[in-house]
């Protein structure tokens, strides 16, 4: 069959096969892929060889301060024997508080961007702010929040630093909403339009949910990053060393966003330069706690996801 | 010119229809006169046509003929991209279809629609067939459960999926979900079903299943179906019309059309020689 192929069809324009010629080009082939596959491997060695180490030294000199006491005793001056606790409650209150506020901004500027803005120079507009948003540091940000909420105001509060985590929500969830709204089927919204919905109940009843999974992954991204956030929270809830909410008093939790709020990202801030060892040592928890927060949200969020599916 | 009375529509149309299939029932859409452009390319010219209430219209023709655009006049699909218009009339009960201040929502839960692919809605089976009739309708619990197994039922994919009406449509295979798509768009309770090519991302099988259902359905719904095969227009309509380069050729019953065409381009098409 080849036979033919090569010497006899001499409709086939070029030289005769050589198979010689072939065979050392399919090696050299051969060896790129090997090579290719090497520096593959090897960059992804050095990626996880990172992340291990991050990993293992917080464990190593986090899970050695890590006790009970830690999680409900408030923070104290050096030597006193302080805890956390009103640094997780701060952490966890304007991180829900902030990703409540940015969520549905984000989500409705996202699909104002995929199914209405078409090409239109105010959807290019926003799209364009909100991506430059999306890459600015965060302390103009927490500068933005300072001149905006705390200066006239004449005081640090919880509620400015979650106003500024969800500054920074806003943009990831709006390009990860248009993103996956776009990777929607055209075919899937035509169906639902073809069965007489409008549109809007195309895009909540039917689009929505086929881009459930990737919307959810962009908010899981923007809570890591806001959970970790520490320069915007600087100039706006400031950190504060004394617990204002009390779980005995419902209300606290409310009137506590009106006062400078602890978080933990703040406290690791103040405490990892300190000059006692105890400080120092609750800052390695703070990161732990922060960092297994994240985490376990991540895995939650997924096992969650992939049962409903 | 009278756009009150379905019946002068009727014999406007008919007077100028090329070969009109010899109808005696009033049809159920009347086109006359149909432009159609996407942006300035002419892709529909001068179309006029009949499709007889409750009998199966095939449409046929080569890739890029208009046969789709057609379809997608019916349920003015084509208003989802700007650059898309239509000129001519379009009769459905005295009302012109293309006419702008038709409700597009109200049109489209008469003139149901079924695509080239199963497009199952990212939700239970129960749900899919759900979804249109609670945008038409305000059904009981009970009702509505009604509603959902006679659909299926008519879909002919009851018994296969009424122990797992809570799972996902995603897990159907593609058969069955073209099937569900027939069942959530007959469960409106449509007059009319398109359908755009409806098997042929479907294996024989499922083909065959979804054929059946068409000659099934024909007792209550007028079907018009685009397709590129002949054995299945021959098989499945009443009624066929050739389209080419955005003309309609011919429309004749199927007996006649795939036995004695009238035009010679008919002819050359359904004997295989271009297309």
């Amino acid at each position: 069959m080849s036979a033919t192929l090569t010497s006899g069809a001499s409709t086939i324009p070029g030289p005769g096969r050589d198979h010689a010629l072939g065979a050392r080009l399919a090696r050299r082939r051969r060896m790129a892929d090997r090579l290719v596959v090497v520096l593959c491997i090897g960059a992804t060695a050095i990626g996880l060889l990172l992340l291990a180490s991050i990993l293992f030294t917080l464990l190593v000199r986090g899970l050695g301060g890590l006790s009970l006491g830690v999680l409900y005793k408030n923070t104290a001056p050096a030597g006193s024997n302080g805890g956390l606790a009103n640094a997780i409650v701060g952490s966890l209150l304007q991180t829900v508080v902030g990703t409540a506020i940015g969520t549905p901004i984000g989500l409705m500027v996202g699909t104002y961007l995929a199914e209405y803005s078409r090409g239109s120079a105010l959807g290019n507009a926003v799209r364009f702010v909100s991506d430059v948003l999306l890459s600015a540091p965060s302390i103009l940000i927490g500068l933005f929040i300072y001149t905006l909420l705390v200066l006239p105001v004449g005081g640090y509060s919880g509620i400015a630093g979650c106003i500024a985590l969800a500054v920074i929500v806003i943009p990831i969830v709006v390009r990860t909403t248009e993103d996956m709204l776009r990777l929607v089927p055209v075919s899937l919204r035509e169906a639902a339009i073809a069965l007489g919905a409008p549109k809007w109940k195309s895009i909540v009843l039917v689009c929505y949910p086929a881009a459930r999974d990737g919307i959810v992954t962009g908010l899981l991204l923007a809570i890591a990053r806001i959970a970790g956030e520490t320069a915007p929270l600087l100039f706006t809830s400031l950190g504060n060393l004394n617990a204002t909410v009390d779980f005995k008093h419902p209300a606290t939790i409310i009137t506590a966003f009106g006062q400078a709020m602890s978080s933990l990202p703040v406290t690791i801030y103040q405490y990892a330069g300190s000059a006692y060892q105890d400080l120092v040592d609750l800052s390695w928890v703070a990161a732990l706690l922060i960092t297994f927060g994240v985490l376990a949200l991540n895995i939650v969020a997924r096992v969650a996801l992939r049962r409903r599916s | 010119m009278d756009m009150s009375m379905t019946e002068n529509a009727t014999a406007g149309s008919r007077s100028n229809a090329p070969a009109t299939a010899a109808t005696t029932e009033a049809p159920r859409i009347a086109i006359s006169g149909l432009d159609f452009y996407y942006g300035t390319n002419k892709a529909l010219k001068s179309v006029s046509v009949e499709f007889p209430d409750r009998k199966v219209t095939g449409m046929i023709g080569p890739s890029g003929c208009g046969k789709s655009t057609l379809l997608r006049v019916l349920n003015r699909m084509y208003d989802l991209y700007p650059g898309q218009r239509a000129e001519g009339k379009v009769m459905m009960d005295g009302d012109n279809i293309i006419d702008p201040g038709m409700d597009l929502n109200v049109l489209r839960s008469r003139v149901g629609m079924v695509f080239q692919k199963p497009t199952p809605f990212p939700m239970s089976i129960y749900d899919n067939i759900a979804f249109g009739v609670k945008l038409h309708e305000r059904l009981s619990k009970a009702q509505m459960n009604e509603r959902v197994e006679w659909s299926l039922t008519r879909a002919a994919l009851w018994p296969e999926v009424k122990d797992r009406l809570s799972a996902s449509a995603a897990g159907l295979s593609g058969g069955q979900q073209q099937r569900l798509c027939i069942a959530r768009t007959i469960a409106t309770r449509p007059e009319v079903i398109l359908l755009d090519e409806p098997t042929s991302a479907l294996d024989p099988i499922s083909t065959l299943r979804v054929e059946e259902l068409i000659d099934e359905l024909k007792r209550d719904f007028t079907i018009v179906i685009v397709t590129h095969n002949m054995q299945q227009a021959a098989r499945c309509a009443d009624q066929v019309a050739f389209f080419y380069l955005g003309e309609l050729v011919e429309v004749a019953p199927a007996a006649q059309m795939f036995t004695a065409p009238k035009q010679k381009r008919t002819q050359e098409y359904i004997t295989g020689r271009f297309g």
